[in-house]
């Protein structure tokens, strides 16, 4: 994208809850809370696709990640009073701990087993977070998060700022040689080998950054919300990133950027029950991944290529 | 002290015989058509639904209510074969897996929708009989879920081994280029497999359904059994899986009683990341074929 | 010292001996061929020697140094380099990029030299691009040099994938059937290209089907059977070998 568009993109980006206010005042609480939603969502994203994408390993973990982090800040604070920097910056440690040790026996497992773990380790998770209830207080949850900023467009900057971190790593670990070698494992790892490089090194890489991340993204989220349950680490949030990673082009930054933009965007435009977006998501995901697997990026793409730009 | 033990492994044993029904339709998918299907569970979660709603709205008797089930789930399989299942059997399996696994939301979901959230309880003559064998006390259900298990597997084997489908399918989880040239077709076959795991799934959820409540979300937890006895097993052998399957069963109900009631799914799956990691090929080595 | 030795290797599967014992010595400098009918276990030992394969017994030692059972990427580190029986490369990558993958590992240590673009990284990313190519231009993909390499003909991924591994500059090449399923010029040209590497000193070892390839370059041949060496010497000592014509046409 060129540098002048791209600029004026961030330019409208950091405006928005201004501009929404003059476009639409009335609805400026709403509109603003969907837009952190969706920063927040693209930061877990592209976390999730340094995994799924650049490295091509299909792990069904990531709530699982998201969810040591978010209660890892939630804790932290209702516990132990600690600033939410402190206890966001724990939780990206953290959830990349548990990445780590988990991502050393899981990736021993050949391709489908992977899969099936990554699965099986989330739903462990999830059973932990449900059933602790000493430590997370199971399905009451974990309430009262401190807030550390009252107004919902200094939420919104403050998700942007994430965001950038977010992206400002996946960029670095996504080109150049860190982003060859990732994508070398992804395409034809024996061969990767033959030029010296260790799948397995790469691989846990990509999978204990993606952990981090979410683990951060989790934590800024329990924030937000003040509370944090175990219904958020389950399997519905797997299907929503991989809608909005394959929807939007897995493997690519605009693609992704798209995808949660789309895929916050028009829940709330529809206004749907949970059930029925379930069921829109889970049909659209089945006709994507069947009919334009590269998802919409890869059909801009095309139709660029088409029409020799 | 024994009785306790005795009663833990019965019920492993009735959890296995579920996970097995299960686990084998899901590892004759994978043998034959080369096919990973995350929506597995939902198999017996619809199949259950039906049973519950021919037994109960219907009030059709028991083996009717079983066979209707059976039957809608059977149909049900060929319709998803014909539009989702042959669009994605030639695609990489991750393909697979995410189309399967929106499948899987899609109808959890719809489910939710119709039936809604409150769990359903099917109970039926032999699930509230309590037989006493000198002291040990278990529902008579318990025994019918076990001898129907056999009875299923026994005739599953004679399909395999007897007729001409049968012989077909094995061929077909062994060289599937072959087949295609000495005229076997190879989409029929994929759809007699498919509708056999179908019945298989509806035939376990019939069994089981008396002794468990029936609830929306239950097919996915079955799923990640199922393919955990499925790849512990030796990916697509089927004996091996339905082995895996019982010892999966029975380790769940030990580790539910002994170790933690809450826990014992995650224990379970810890214990399958174990084997797996202890022996990457599966219990039995990586076999195809039926 | 011999470069590279073997020494009583042996590799199973599900009770199939694919490797029975196998000595093989490589010299310095030297181009030897491994020929044998199909199953003889030619390109299980090139597996077992790169460290794709676990030795079940025997030793592999390059520079005198004990790798066997190494992994794959710490063996290429060494100093070893090959190509695939079917041919291999980055499919998605460009032909640069897929030679460019090969040096990489080989300039630099750590992760975060990789992550971050301090001068010194981009001296190197900047040579390596310069050594790419030449190394495409010596191959005459030059001008697809941007081109993915999945658009790429076999042929060309043939010789793209024999460029990449000559990238890390390694003291021995094993090539695995580097004249199979290509045309006769195709054939020459690669006929040249291993003979320049030869002349420059290089150590390479074929794997091959194709005799007059074999006999042509070759200074030593080395024949298998069914997992055991039954002949070696000069390739004309070989073709007049009883041995090794019953091998080849008596079954």
């Amino acid at each position: 994208m060129r540098r002048a568009a791209r600029l004026a993109l961030v330019g409208v980006a950091v405006a928005a809850p201004w501009l929404v206010a003059r476009v639409a005042p009335g609805q400026q609480r709403y509109v603003v809370h969907v837009l952190i939603f969706t920063v927040l969502f693209a930061a877990l994203a592209l976390s999730y696709d340094l995994v799924v994408g650049h490295v091509g390993a299909l792990s069904l973990a990531h709530p699982a990640f998201f969810g040591v982090g978010a209660y890892t800040a939630a804790l932290l604070a209702t516990r132990a009073g600690w600033p939410f920097l402190a206890d966001v910056l724990a939780a990206v440690v953290l959830a990349g701990a548990v990445a780590l040790v988990a991502g050393v026996p899981l990736f021993r497992l050949t391709e489908h087993a992977f899969a099936v773990g990554t699965l099986a380790f989330a739903l462990v998770a999830w059973i932990v977070a449900t059933n602790w209830v000493d430590v997370t207080r199971g399905p009451l949850c974990v309430t009262g998060i401190p807030k550390p900023v009252t107004t919902l467009p200094a939420w919104y900057w403050l998700a942007l700022g994430a965001l950038g971190v977010v992206l400002l790593l996946y960029r670095g670990m996504t080109t150049f040689r860190l982003g060859r070698a990732l994508h070398a494992v992804r395409d034809n790892a024996p061969l990767a080998a033959a030029a010296g490089i260790d799948p397995l090194r790469y691989r846990m890489l990509a999978f204990v950054a993606g952990g981090a991340l979410a683990g951060g993204v989790g934590g800024i989220y329990a924030h937000y919300l003040s509370v944090f349950c175990p219904e958020e680490m389950t399997i519905a949030l797997t299907v929503n990133l991989l809608v909005i990673v394959f929807l939007g082009g897995v493997g690519t930054l605009r693609g992704v950027l798209v995808g949660a933009v789309l895929f916050t965007a028009l829940p709330e435009v529809l206004r749907l029950a949970p059930t029925w977006r379930l069921v829109i998501y889970g049909a659209l995901l089945l006709v994507i991944v069947i009919r334009s697997p590269q998802g919409l990026d890869g059909l801009f793409r095309r139709a660029a290529s088409a029409s020799g730009r | 002290m024994l009785m306790d033990v005795l009663e833990q492994l019965v019920h492993g044993l009735t959890l296995g015989s579920m996970y097995a029904m299960v686990a084998a339709g899901l590892a004759l998918m994978l043998g034959v058509a080369r096919l990973i299907n995350f929506a597995h569970g939902e198999f017996f979660m619809l199949g259950a639904y039906a049973f519950w709603y021919g037994y109960r709205q219907l009030e059709l008797p028991y083996a009717v209510a079983g066979a209707l089930a059976v039957a809608v789930m059977v149909l049900w399989g060929l319709a998803y074969q014909r539009t989702v299942i042959r669009a994605i059997l030639p695609r990489s399996w991750h393909v697979q897996l995410i189309a399967t696994l929106a499948t899987s939301i899609v109808l959890t979901n719809l489910a939710i929708i119709v039936f809604g959230t409150q769990p359903k309880e099917v109970p039926t003559a032999l699930s509230s009989r309590i037989l006493d064998v000198g002291g040990f006390r278990m529902a008579a259900q318990r025994l019918l879920v076990l001898a129907g298990a056999l009875v299923i597997f026994w005739a599953l084997h004679r399909f395999v081994t007897r007729t001409r489908a049968g012989r077909a399918m094995r061929a077909m989880s062994q060289n599937r280029e072959a087949c295609a040239v000495v005229g076997v077709d190879v989409q029929q076959v994929a759809l007699v497999t498919f509708g056999l795991s179908a019945a298989l799934a509806a035939a376990a959820a019939t069994l089981v359904s008396p002794l468990f409540n029936i609830f929306p979300d239950m097919g996915t937890g079955l799923t990640l059994k199922a393919f955990a006895a499925v790849v512990a097993g030796g990916f697509g052998y089927v004996n091996g899986a339905i082995a895996a399957s019982f010892l999966i069963g029975i380790t769940e109900a030990l580790a539910g009683s002994y170790l933690s009631y809450q826990y014992k799914d995650a224990i379970a799956f810890l214990v399958m990341i174990a084997v797996l990691l202890w022996r990457p090929q599966g219990l039995f080595g990586r076999r195809l074929g039926i | 010292m011999a470069l590279l030795e073997v020494r009583g290797l042996v590799k199973r599967f599900l009770g199939v001996t694919a490797v029975d014992g196998v000595d093989l010595t490589v010299g310095a400098g030297e181009l030897v061929s491994l020929i044998g009918p199909n199953g003889s276990g030619k390109t299980t030992l090139f597996n077992c020697v790169t460290g794709y394969l676990g030795a079940d017994a025997g030793r592999v030692l390059f520079r005198g140094e004990d790798v066997t059972r190494r992994p794959p990427h710490r063996i290429a580190r060494l100093g070893l380099g090959r190509t695939f029986q079917h041919v291999s490369v980055f499919d998605r990558l460009s032909a640069l990029e897929n030679l460019l993958v090969f040096l990489q590992q080989h300039q630099e240590e750590s992760v975060l030299a990789r992550l971050v673009r301090t001068r010194r990284v981009r001296r190197l990313e900047a040579a390596a691009v310069e050594r790419a190519r030449a190394l495409l231009d010596l191959v005459g993909l030059g001008p697809k040099s941007d081109a993915p390499a999945g658009s790429l003909s076999y042929g060309q991924r043939k010789l793209l994938a024999f460029a990449a591994a000559l990238m890390p500059d390694p003291e021995l090449i094993l090539l695995d059937e580097p004249a199979a399923a290509v045309n006769p010029t195709m054939i020459n040209q690669m006929k040249d290209h291993i003979l320049a590497l030869h002349r420059q000193g290089k150590t390479i070892v074929l794997v091959e089907h194709n005799m007059d390839v074999v006999m042509d370059i070759s200074e030593r041949v080395v024949v298998l059977d069914h997992g055991q060496k039954i002949a070696e010497g000069p390739p004309a000592a070989i073709r007049r070998d009883a041995g090794v014509i019953e091998a080849y046409f008596g079954r």
